[in-house]
């Protein structure tokens, strides 16, 4: 695969405002963000617009393919810097970079609207669109990069981005936790793709995607080092698309603004990890052993989160568990090899995660920042709009046609039979239904029944709010309970979630018609002939599967309506409630113990490592060279400082002595 | 009669010796001065014997650059020694070491 150097000559300046208007969005308010105040939402906003704009205006130029030679080429690419030989840095402009380009800047920009309402009032309200207009930035460089070394660029900022946005509430001890955590976490996956480029490096010697994957698809990689580099890159995707064992920071980092977790922990950053498989597919196609990794992590993951999205009692919780479980969806088609499956996956997810995110902002600000589900119910008849939006944004995620997660999870779970992975795919149905059955349990009860906000929450066996996820510290302070007595514009919350209705309902019709569905035609020409549908290798037609998922679906539904729904379940509520809270199992309060393993097989090892090294290498060791060297040094310098007498002569007699000295030298050289 | 290079050589040694004792020795910037001269004329007699035993003008194009390189390092020299007089009201090289670095 060559060099892209067709499609744009000079500076291409839409893809520079797609790449640098949220950079200077986030500077101007950065920088004036005080004497802004309750400007710095509309320039933020703006600055997402104008990228979005652009992105829209060079659509073209993306889906254009050019014929070079013997190769056909796609997308443009616009080429920044050169540091060498094989380390040119450029920005590369085709359907894949399309299709998330598309996404960070449009539902990025219907959160960041949403945001004007949601955060007014906050007293960071200029800092918040600074960060958030930063995060953009981020983001789009690791995706519109075209070599390994700027992905790594955006990707550290992207991690360093969503560390602010986490810990935006600095105020309050588990923001801070939850944002050094995810940072820690992240900064693990950006020392794996660290090592992934040393090993592309020293294969072949450059950078670029576009070298990288030549020489993958002339074999200079041996098997066992093209193992090792998709290795180290997935360590990359684990950590940022938080896949078991590197997940637990997803879940704590809703300690952000809602609309934080809309964008970072839902549409974007999370699936840049699926974004790193889908743009590397030549590296994984070239090694079968990589893809069964991913694949089974990817399937691991989707199981496990849906099952820890069983025992959670936060509203954002739950939906970051389903996130998890929705990646590693995403993460298993693309580690099965069908990669436009993953990234339709990723597509419409973006839609209904957001919605499902934005509106449960709707509830919690709208409930003075409870997000105990417990505390809520029978809020259908005082939030009609945030039920209805929650409820098809549910059944888009739950896999119900004809919405657009339907096809979308639909496509993954069809391809990994077709692709000979049957354990995946039992995987998968067992996931769609479990899905189905917290999602509606979420329903049932935040929206059916009597409300008991008012309830003491000792009565439904709530003990430690601090662990409840209420938060600690009421962010802003706000009067009244009607979302209507709100003293925010509610319109610029409620807008952008009727925008979203519109790619929740429709974005999966993309995918209609196989081989020659827009969707496959518009990534076709990144994947290949990689995504092509083989022939005749699955047992059971796509009609039949679709209907065992759909069934699996309904029955998870239908356990949620007996346990959560059903008069009787609505009835006594606070009681069920209660008995389910104390009897919850402790494995799935404690979330599988991973944190526990983690602190147990990493932390306190570095830990002893650290004060090891502390207190005994660093004292004796490095500080002992140091000493040593600073004690000689001296020591010469007064050696020195005596022959510097200024006598002239002294000085005349040392130059004799040492042309003397020469000439012996010489002489007996000469004479042997 | 003919004198052979090897004699010269030993002459131009012994003068430049006495050369060096000069400036090694005295305290005068005068008479150091003249024993760098010495040594300088030294150091002529040397390429111009050899210039002579291996019938090469090289030897006589470095006496000339010798001689026009002596005389103004003498020049320079006798400036310093006037200013420094000036100063010092006596020429003692050894009182010059306050010019350390």
């Amino acid at each position: 695969m060559p060099q892209h150097v067709m499609g744009v000559e000079g500076v291409y300046m839409p893809l520079f405002a797609i790449w640098l208007a949220p950079l200077v969005g986030a500077i101007i308010i950065w920088a004036f963000g005080p004497s802004l105040r309750s400007w710095g939402g509309p320039i933020g906003c703006a600055a997402i617009a104008v990228s979005f704009l652009a992105t829209l205006a060079s659509w073209n130029d993306a889906t254009r393919q050019t014929v070079a030679g013997a190769t056909t080429l796609v997308g443009a690419h616009q080429s920044l810097v050169t540091w060498a030989k094989g380390f040119n840095v450029g920005l590369l402009w085709d359907p894949l970079s399309l299709t998330w380009v598309l996404i960070i800047t449009g539902i990025g920009f219907l959160i960041h609207f949403y945001s004007m309402g949601y955060m007014a009032g906050d007293k960071g309200y200029a800092r918040f669109f600074a960060y958030m207009n930063f995060f953009v930035f981020a983001m789009l460089t690791l995706v519109l990069s075209d070599n390994f070394v700027g992905l790594l660029i955006g990707w550290g900022l992207v991690g360093l981005a969503s560390f602010f946005l986490i810990g935006f509430w600095y105020e309050r001890p588990s923001a801070v936790a939850a944002a050094t955590k995810a940072f820690v976490m992240n900064v693990v996956g950006d020392v794996g793709i660290l090592f992934a480029i040393f090993i592309i490096v020293a294969v072949v010697g450059s950078i670029s995607y576009a070298d990288a994957f030549a020489g993958a698809a002339a074999h200079k990689f041996s098997p066992s080092l093209l193992y090792l580099a998709c290795l180290m890159l997935f360590v990359g995707c684990a950590a940022k698309s938080a896949q078991v064992p590197l997940h637990s920071w997803l879940p704590d980092a809703m300690e952000g603004p809602t609309p934080v977790s809309a964008l970072i922990h839902a549409a974007t950053m999370v699936t840049a990890g699926v974004y790193l498989i889908a743009r590397c597919w030549p590296l994984w196609q070239g090694s079968a052993d990589a893809r069964e990794l991913v694949g089974i992590i990817g399937g691991v993951t989707a199981l496990l989160g849906a099952i820890l999205g069983v025992a959670q009692w936060d509203i954002k919780r739950i939906l970051a568990y389903s996130t998890m479980s929705q990646i590693g969806y995403m993460i298993m088609a693309v580690g099965v090899g069908a990669y436009d499956a993953g990234v339709l996956h990723f597509f419409t997810h973006a839609w209904f995660k957001a919605q499902l995110f934005l509106t449960a902002g709707l509830i919690i600000h709208a409930l003075n920042n409870e997000q105990d589900v417990r505390l809520m119910g029978g809020l259908r008849t005082r939030q009609p709009f945030a039920f209805w939006s929650m409820t098809i944004a549910t059944l888009s995620i739950c896999g119900v046609p004809p919405l657009a997660g339907f096809f979308s999870k639909d496509a993954v779970v069809y391809d990994t039979l077709l692709r000979g992975h049957p354990e995946l795919y039992a995987v998968g149905v067992l996931t769609a239904g479990i899905t189905a059955y917290y999602m509606f349990r979420m329903i049932f009860i935040t929206f059916f029944g009597e409300y008991r906000g008012d309830v003491d929450p000792s009565n439904l066996g709530i003990r430690h709010p601090e662990f409840a996820g209420t938060p600690a510290v009421a962010e802003h302070a706000h009067e009244g309970f009607d979302e209507h007595e709100h003293h925010t514009p509610v319109w610029l919350m409620v807008a952008p979630v009727a925008v979203l209705w519109i790619g929740t309902i429709f974005a999966g019709f993309l995918n209609v018609g196989g081989d020659s569905s827009p969707w496959h035609k518009l990534l076709e020409p990144v994947f290949g002939a990689a995504i092509s549908y083989p022939e005749g290798t699955a047992p059971v037609s796509e009609l039949i599967s679709s209907a065992i998922v759909l069934a699996v679906v309904i029955l998870g539904v239908a356990i949620a309506y007996v346990r959560y729904g059903n008069a009787g379940a609505l009835r006594d509520a606070i009681s069920r409630l209660r008995e389910e809270t104390v009897w919850m199992p402790a494995i799935l309060v404690h979330l599988f113990y991973f944190d526990l393993a983690i602190d147990a097989l990493l932390v306190r090892p570095s830990r002893a490592l650290g004060f090891l090294f502390g207190q005994l290498v660093d004292p004796l060791v490095i500080d002992g060279t140091v000493r040593e060297a600073r004690v000689s040094a001296v020591w010469l310098g007064h050696l020195f400082r005596s022959f510097q007498t200024g006598l002239v002569r002294a000085y005349a007699l040392t130059i004799v002595f040492g042309a003397a000295a020469f000439i012996v030298y010489y002489a007996i050289v000469a004479v042997h | 009669m003919q004198v052979a290079v090897a004699n010269y050589i030993a002459l131009s040694a012994i003068i430049f010796m006495i050369g060096v004792g000069g400036v090694v020795a005295r305290r005068n910037p005068l008479i150091m001065l003249m024993g760098i001269e010495l040594m300088w004329n030294a150091a002529n007699l040397a390429f111009i014997a050899y210039a002579k035993a291996y019938m090469s003008n090289a030897g006589h194009v470095f006496a000339f650059l010798v001689i026009t390189v002596a005389a103004a390092e003498a020049a320079i020299g006798l400036a310093i020694i006037v200013i420094v007089f000036r100063r010092a009201e006596n020429v003692d090289v050894d009182d010059v070491a306050v010019l350390k670095g």
